[in-house]
């Protein structure tokens, strides 16, 4: 067996090492890569940045705890700017696996960096089961659909939700999604309804959303890490006095940078001796 | 000086955490049984917020509190319980009943937000100006043009790929590579980020505070 032979046959467990090292490290000792931001991200930002104090986001966590490292940083990026604003916000859920509790933990989060109150700068209604049924329903009938919120109080009784009927009163619908729902809010909500949508989602779903985006179904798409670090940047940019808040997102693409460079590092690696062994092949 | 030892939630976290990530090692016990540990959780966690969250409000709290009002309810009920008849061989039929109308139901959902949502929407989006257009916008807008047309003809089986359909699938081909190559990019990064959440939890809120307790 030749040299480039044994290498083919590397143990498997030495590249989870190595990428483990790679993620380790820079969580350990951040290296403080830049962010640059793109159009679809800053389209985000520039819309909520258009609106006015007392306008209403809708903002839907679907997704759970697998997701947090990536939808969470969108979150929190998107709650403090809103509250920066003095945007109003609805939070939800349609995403049974953790998506209500994923919720609470970031309006928990928001005040204790901003010192919001729940029910007058905000409102967490919880979860509902129903996906598109949920969401057509809400067209109607916001009541309907969430008779109380994530507390038991009734709606009616939470003052941000008094002029809340349906989506005719909400100026943006943002869905932090895995799986399909971030699809219903752009095929249901946005075509049915009119509601302009914008969609942050996991890395794995994020090239479909483009498609949205290019056919001007959303006016914005966040994807993965990498879109959460550009929200991340955008709002420190436009209110510095953030900046000492938490900032994962982009602490986490030190980590993605490296741990990529050790993975194409094994692809141009596992190649040239694939290639190296098929020439030694070929030789004798 | 006070020792701030990291919680019970964060040993338990570690622990589930690691015993996971030993599968990468090698499959053995432990990772099995946190996994089914995760599973009944996850079915226990579901059945609690549908019952919390879905039920309590939306239907058992109506029904009891103004029947005369929200009796209808009882009709959903009905057919959610007949469900269940798949479990009894011999009532088993009464279950296709609530089947055939919830897959209408969806079935007429998703026709129309399919077709109202995505196809034509994405089809307007295809029909794009080749002319009076920044030249960038117009390279722009006739790589989506020859993208969708190539694709469209390499799913095209109803005739063999042959004469002048070989080359157009062939770049519908090259289209398609493209798109995986960036999906599987994409995927790595989630992947990536998936590690970074356990190991910043593991790192932050259960290895430091140890070592910070130890050595000061």
């Amino acid at each position: 067996m030749t040299l480039a032979q044994k290498l083919l046959l590397v143990d498997r467990r030495i590249i989870f090492l190595l990428v483990f090292l790679g993620a380790l490290i820079p969580i350990i000792k951040p290296i403080g890569l830049g962010v640059t931001v793109s159009p679809p991200v800053e389209s985000i930002y520039n819309y909520i940045e258009e609106l006015e104090a007392g306008d209403v986001v809708m903002l839907s966590f679907d997704y759970g705890p697998s997701d947090g490292p990536e939808l969470d940083p969108m979150a929190n990026s998107i709650l403090r700017h809103c509250a920066k604003k003095g945007v109003k916000i609805i939070g939800l859920s349609l995403f049974p696996l953790g998506g209500k509790d994923m919720a609470i933990a970031r309006f928990s989060q928001l005040d204790a960096d901003l010192g919001t109150q729940n029910g007058i700068d905000y409102a967490n209604l919880g979860y509902k089961d129903g996906g598109q049924a949920a969401m057509k329903l809400m067209g109607e009938s916001m009541v309907t659909v969430f008779p109380a919120d994530v507390d038991g109080t009734p709606l009616p009784e939470i003052p941000l939700m008094r002029d809340i009927n349906n989506y005719n009163d909400i100026d943006l619908a943002i869905s932090l999604a895995t799986s399909v729902l971030g699809e219903w809010w752009i095929n249901l909500v946005n075509a049915q309804f009119g509601v302009d949508v914008a969609v942050g989602s996991t890395a794995v779903s994020a090239p479909k959303y483009y498609a949205y985006l290019e056919a001007q179904q959303a006016i914005g798409v966040m994807g993965g890490m990498k879109g959460a670090s550009e929200y991340e940047e955008l709002v420190e940019r436009g209110y510095p006095d953030v900046a000492g808040l938490s900032r994962t997102a982009t602490m986490g693409m030190d980590v993605q940078s490296i741990v990529h460079l050790v993975i194409i590092f094994f692809i141009l690696f596992g190649n040239f001796i694939f290639l190296l062994t098929k020439r030694e092949g070929g030789a004798k | 000086m006070e020792l701030q030892l990291p919680g019970i939630g964060e040993w338990v976290a570690a622990f589930l955490t690691l015993a996971i990530f030993s599968f990468l090692y090698k499959d053995n016990k432990i990772y099995r049984a946190v996994e089914s540990i995760f599973a009944g959780i996850s079915f226990g966690y579901y059945i609690g917020l549908a019952k919390m969250n879905t039920l309590e409000p939306n239907l058992f709290m109506p029904l009891f509190s103004n029947f005369s009002e929200h009796w209808s309810l009882i009709i959903p009920f009905a057919l959610g319980v007949m469900l269940y008849f798949r479990y009894i061989p011999k009532l088993a039929w009464i279950s296709n009943w609530s089947l055939a109308i919830f897959i209408g139901y969806y079935i007429g959902v998703n026709l129309m937000q399919r077709l109202h949502g995505e196809i034509l929407p994405q089809a307007k989006g295809t029909m794009l100006p080749l002319a009076g257009e920044p030249v960038g916008q117009i390279i722009g807008n006739l790589v989506v043009i020859v993208g969708v047309v190539t694709v469209l003809i390499y799913f095209y089986f109803s005739s063999p790929h042959k004469g002048p359909l070989k080359p157009i699938s062939r770049i519908g081909i090259y289209f398609l590579m493209i798109s995986f190559g960036a999906s599987f990019g994409y995927t790595v990064m989630g992947r990536i980020s998936l590690l970074i959440g356990r190991l910043s939890e593991l790192v932050n809120m259960w290895a430091r505070p140890i070592i910070g307790s130890i050595f000061g």
